[in-house]
């Protein structure tokens, strides 16, 4: 399976990536040159065994922690602990107005999308 | 401790980087004035000290785990100056148990990469030979700890972020096991994969900085309510007699650097003459993990720097549609490996190729998961392998091929794709070099790998520093 100049810049696209001409080249030739290592995938013996079934959300990684509802005894009592707000969550320190590039009357305002006029 | 042990160790660590053997290993540093060219901003003084686990502590935090009081910029343009609203929670943990944050440290950006050198703001060196890179992506990590500037520090580990720049380093690193250490304020990029682990000079600080962070945390889905081990007791006391100790054979291929096959080796005798017995195992599908690593990471992280996109924080370029501000704030904010990783990511789940590359990657995540779960249901306590195939390369060395990049990895990314904790403890040297031998055992046994690591570091002589 090869990646072409055509797939790049659609992926680019979904990505929300731009990429000049030579960077695009350049990068058609390295995904193609990594794919051919993640091609052997396709080889391996899968026993018949559909994605989802055989891996789930974290490919199977997290043993069962007991029966729903039980709770282990933890150092870290965290429940209740540091969470400053009224209903239980964190608090922030600063408010959206001091880390946005642009927060006004609540909303994070962007410029319009293309072709649309912004209104005054 | 006091405000002023933290102010002093500020100020000594800022001599030696701002010197000629300055390392670059810190992005940020505690109670400095704000600078803004060099992206060190100033925190206020006045943390931790006092009674508490690591009550007095000097811990570095790896510039992904966001902070208050600190910058945090994954490295990277697109996140350069933000302050964090919050606080991670094993930051807020160290903080409780007295430790004293001195600042936050350099990594691959995003923690992407094996070698620091992704960093948007210059790569950290290696403390032994400056002409080489101290690994990565927690390279900053663990070259603090190398240089002897703090004893202990955070990092995270996806595909070996953790133990290779431990091994390179030749400080001691350990990854847990998925779910032991709340990921609530680790900036993700595989989230399937991540966890933060810890630094340490010694076996028994590494332990003790886990003990700390470890635990249930309701604000990280994934975090598992298990009770945290003792993993300081597994450090000063524990024992491998009758331990049974797994070699498995694809770790030791015929390409393996001859210099840390022999450290390894010893390392494994290590552990017989303190009882433990050896015995030779296979891990059939550790060939494909590699494919499925760099199939599977850059999958996730595709969908998790999604949201770097200038709308909310972080830097922003201006456009004249709301779409192409995304694409020139991404375009200009993300260095090469990070859209290099977001594009195989985008590919591997798009429609038509999903079930080739992200299905089929999922399929091998279990044979190799499952690998794991024969050999220790076997009898098999725990495996050592190398950490590293050689020892830290020279910077530049493989910048121009990714591919051979990715193959450093080899040793390291089989334990996160299984979720099983692993460690690297220094082995010894090869030319002037650290060498790292890793540990690997089974879900939530830490304390059985932190036991045989203590024991290594009493037979083999512990830290290169």
């Amino acid at each position: 399976m090869s990646v072409t100049r055509a797939d790049v810049d659609r992926i680019a696209e979904l990505a929300r990536l731009r990429f000049d001409d030579d960077e695009a080249d350049r990068l058609t030739g390295e995904m193609n040159r990594i794919l051919e290592h993640a091609d052997r995938l396709r080889a391996a013996d899968s026993g018949g065994e559909d994605a989802a079934g055989a891996a789930g959300s974290t490919g199977g990684v997290v043993p069962s922690d007991g029966a729903p509802g039980e709770r282990a005894s933890s150092d870290h009592d965290v429940r209740g602990a540091r969470a400053d707000g009224a209903d239980g969550r964190d608090q922030l320190v600063r408010p959206p107005a001091d880390f946005s590039p642009r927060f006004e009357e609540g909303f994070f305002v962007v410029p319009p999308p293309h072709g649309v006029q912004a209104e005054s | 401790m006091s405000e002023s042990t933290l102010e002093d160790a500020v100020a000594r660590i800022r001599a030696a980087e701002d010197g000629e053997s300055g390392l670059n290993a810190f992005l940020s540093l505690a109670g400095a004035p704000p600078s803004a060219p060099e992206g060190r901003a100033g925190a206020s003084p006045g943390q931790g000290g006092g009674t508490g686990a690591l009550a007095g502590a000097l811990v570095a935090v790896k510039d992904n785990l966001v902070t208050t009081d600190l910058p945090t910029t994954c490295a990277s343009r697109v996140l350069e100056g933000y302050r964090s609203p919050f606080d991670a929670t094993v930051v807020r943990r160290v903080r409780d148990a007295g430790g004293l944050i001195v600042g936050k440290t350099n990594l691959d950006e995003f923690g992407m990469g094996s070698s620091t050198e992704n960093s948007a703001y210059g790569p950290t060196l290696h403390p032994v030979d400056r002409t080489r890179v101290p690994g990565g992506s927690s390279g900053g990590s663990a070259a603090a700890v190398a240089a002897g500037y703090v004893p202990m520090a955070l990092g995270s580990d996806t595909g070996g972020s953790v133990r290779q720049p431990a091994a390179f380093c030749g400080v001691v690193g350990i990854k847990p096991t998925y779910g032991r250490v709340s990921r609530y304020g680790l900036v993700a990029y595989a989230s399937s994969l991540d966890q933060v682990g810890t630094f340490g000079a010694t076996v028994a600080d590494a332990a003790t900085l886990l003990r700390v962070v470890s635990g249930f945390d309701p604000r990280d889905a994934t975090s598992v309510d298990r009770p945290v081990p003792d993993f300081t007791a597994s450090a000063v006391s524990g024992s491998v007699e009758g331990l049974v100790v797994g070699v498995p054979e694809e770790y030791f291929p015929p390409t393996l650097h001859e210099g840390v096959g022999s450290r390894v080796r010893a390392a494994v005798k290590a552990l017989e003459a303190e009882g433990a017995v050896v015995r030779p195992v296979s891990l059939p599908a550790t060939d494909l993990a590699i494919p499925c690593f760099y199939v599977i990471a850059p999958a996730e992280a595709s969908s998790n720097l999604a949201r770097y996109d200038g709308v909310r924080y972080g830097t922003r370029a201006e456009g004249t549609s709301v779409v192409e501000m995304y694409e020139r704030t991404r375009a200009g904010g993300f260095g090469v490996e990070v859209k290099r990783r977001i594009m195989l990511g985008t590919y591997a789940l798009s429609a038509g190729y999903y079930d080739e590359y992200y299905g089929n990657a999922q399929r091998v995540r279990r044979k190799i998961r499952d690998d794991f779960a024969r050999v220790f249901a076997d009898g098999v306590d725990m495996l050592v392998t190398p950490t590293t195939p050689e020892p830290a390369f020279r910077l530049g060395e493989k910048t121009d091929d990714p591919v051979q990049m990715y193959l450093s990895d080899v040793f390291t990314v089989t334990a996160n794709l299984a979720g099983i904790p692993g460690m690297s403890v220094p082995v010894g040297t090869v030319d002037g070099l650290p060498v790292g031998a890793q540990l690997l055992a089974p879900w939530w046994h830490e304390g059985t790998m932190i036991a045989a690591g203590a024991a290594i570091e009493r037979r083999l002589g512990g830290s290169a520093r």
